[in-house]
């Protein structure tokens, strides 16, 4: 394999161009990853940040930022399904933000119960109990800039009512370029001017005793007219419709895409090239009696190699970027197994580069090595 | 099936197509012992490189046999083919053909890695051979750091390399001046006389009359002559 090795490492100038192609292609391929995984993450955020079991909605609704109003009676009938040993409410609704400044901006203000989930973001959630009031409103840290709070708390307005901004959260920032406020169901259903016991989402957990799917089925059958869906589900469906239907995440993929043809253009070119340049001497090794596998194992070898060490640049290179990237874009995401994962496309980006070689090389007449 | 060590038997083969079909080599037959040195001359397009390939297993003839020790080889598969040249059958070419971005040690351990993968001391054996050919200290040369007769050398040490019994060698001088052409054919001689290796020489260079044991003259694709020496 050292003459695999040597071959590649003799012409400098094209083996840098190759690493530099697989660099290229593992490095978009990681960062369209992080956007991918991090648009899917964002798109069911709140969804996952619930405890709940069970979330009903009303019919149709595709993604928890359009959800509608449900009657008030649905809870009623949901919370008396055998089963259920708990209900909470979330609403959603875009509304007119007036930073202390006086300039007005929409935002995406966000209501719950206390009780839907210890992660999701609430004044007055139980491990945050003593921080906050009950009537405060939370904001993302990355939308600080657009908030425009210099201080907290802050007095601001929201739909012409007073609100007081008094605590910084994480990991919730704006996903659709608006920034999500959170407060109580309380004061986001008067901000919205909803009434008091409107729902827009419905949240119910399941007793130990009972299995989400049984329960899930009697809700169905007593509320035809909502959507009863488990929180896999709705995390699902909204997660679909961000990224399928928008075509957001089709565009994202569509770059990652590309980005490995672009790997394997550039690799089956220069693999390619340096082959054919040096096809006298894989006829000369099939002379000596080389057998097809070892000819080929030197081909691909050297597209390995070129994978290989392309993909330690690539990693080096992506993850300070995805780093940076995070205060442009907040919810880009790298999951600790992204960039090993994206090490196999990569390997086979130049396996599948190194075909067209592999096959010049395997059928080379061995006879041509006598001509001078 | 002949009882002989390397050879062709009534062997024809034409290249070309339609009326541009010519043929190379005409109903040959010749039969090469063992532990002797062959001269193969004849003019340009008589055939001997044609030949020569035939008895490397890299071309198969359109009529009659190719044997290589005892077996008819021009029946084989390719891998088969392969196999023979692996264990039996070694060249040495007028262009070198040395791989390019290797040392001369490198080189000569890629003969030892076709030809003898299981062996691990591959590189202490190429320096043993690169030594016993006076190339002690252009062990890790490239080759475009050697003169002409250093890389015949080479060339020579890594067809050697897996100990094969035959040795086809094509024009083995005609890139060397007077001096390292000699050196080359004393070495080739040195390995039927020492080795009881089987060499087959095509050249034009009349000097290596001295250090054959018999001389063929192809003409026109047939054997014109052919001339034992004493």
């Amino acid at each position: 394999m050292k003459l695999a090795w040597q071959n590649i490492i003799h012409d400098r100038a094209r083996f840098s161009v190759t690493v530099l192609g697989v660099c290229f292609a593992v490095f978009l391929m990681i960062f369209q990853g992080s956007l991918l995984a991090g648009f899917l993450r964002a798109a069911s955020r709140l969804i996952d940040a619930s405890d709940s079991d069970i979330w009903i909605t009303s019919r149709g609704v595709q993604a928890f930022e359009f959800g509608t109003i449900l009657e008030s009676r649905v809870r009623e009938m949901a919370a008396g399904v055998p089963g259920v040993v708990e209900t909470g409410r979330v609403c959603m609704a875009f509304a007119v933000y007036r930073t202390p400044n006086g300039t007005q901006q929409v935002v995406a203000l966000v209501g719950a119960d206390p009780n839907v989930g210890k992660r999701f973001p609430v004044p007055n959630a139980p491990e945050s109990a003593g921080e906050t009031s009950p009537e405060a409103v939370l904001y993302d840290v990355s939308d600080r800039k657009q908030m425009e709070v210099s201080s907290l708390p802050a007095e601001v307005e929201i739909n012409r009512h007073r609100a007081s901004i008094e605590r910084e959260i994480e990991g919730y920032g704006a996903f659709l370029g608006v920034p999500f406020l959170f407060t109580s169901y309380r004061n986001a259903t008067r901000d919205m001017g909803f009434g008091p016991e409107d729902a827009m989402y419905i949240l119910l957990r399941v007793s130990d005793g009972h299995a989400v799917s049984d329960v899930q089925q009697t809700l169905k059958q007593r509320l035809p007219e909502v959507d009863v869906l488990t929180q896999g589900e709705f995390a699902h469906k909204s997660r679909m419709y961000w990224t399928m239907k928008t075509g957001a995440g089709g565009a994202i993929l569509t770059a990652a895409v590309l980005a490995f043809l672009i790997g394997l253009v550039v690799v089956s070119q220069t693999i390619y090239a340096n082959t054919m340049e040096n096809i006298e001497e894989y006829a000369t090794l099939k002379a000596l009696g080389a057998s097809q596998t070892f000819v080929a194992r030197i081909v691909l070898a050297q597209a390995l190699i070129c994978g290989v060490l392309g993909s330690i640049l690539g990693l080096l290179a992506a993850i300070p970027s995805i780093g940076y990237a995070k205060s442009l874009i907040p919810w880009i995401y790298a999951p600790w197994w992204l960039p090993a994962v994206m090490v196999i496309p990569s390997l086979f980006m130049c396996s599948l580069a190194s075909i067209a070689s592999v096959r010049g090389a395997l059928t080379v007449e061995p006879g041509r090595v006598f001509r001078a | 099936m002949p009882d002989h060590f390397l050879g062709v038997q009534q062997a024809s083969i034409s290249f070309g197509k339609g009326e541009a079909r010519v043929p190379a080599l005409r109903s040959v037959s010749l039969s090469f012992e063992r532990g002797t040195l062959a001269l193969v001359m004849g003019p340009s397009g008589s055939g001997k490189t044609t030949l020569l390939s035939m008895l490397g297993c890299l071309l198969s003839p359109d009529e009659g046999t190719v044997f290589v020790d005892g077996v008819t080889v021009n029946q084989l598969t390719e891998p088969e083919k392969t196999a023979i040249r692996q264990k039996k059958i070694s060249f040495v070419f007028q262009a070198f053909r040395l791989f390019h971005s290797l040392t001369a040690l490198d080189n000569v351990a890629v003969g030892f890695e076709i030809r003898d993968p299981d062996k691990p001391q591959r590189m202490e054996m190429a320096r043993d051979l690169l030594l016993q050919f006076g190339l002690g200290d252009k062990l890790h040369q490239e080759p475009n750091e050697l003169s002409p007769g250093e890389k015949q050398r080479v060339a020579i040490a890594r067809a050697l390399a897996g100990n094969p019994p035959i040795l086809l060698a094509d024009e083995p001088t005609a890139s060397l001046d007077v001096k390292a052409g000699r050196n080359i054919c004393e070495i080739l001689r040195n390995q039927v006389s020492e080795h009881g290796r089987t060499v087959v020489v095509v050249s034009h260079d009349p000097r290596w009359r001295e250090f054959a044991d018999r001389t063929i003259t192809l003409c026109d694709g047939q054997v014109d002559q052919e001339v034992k020496n004493s």
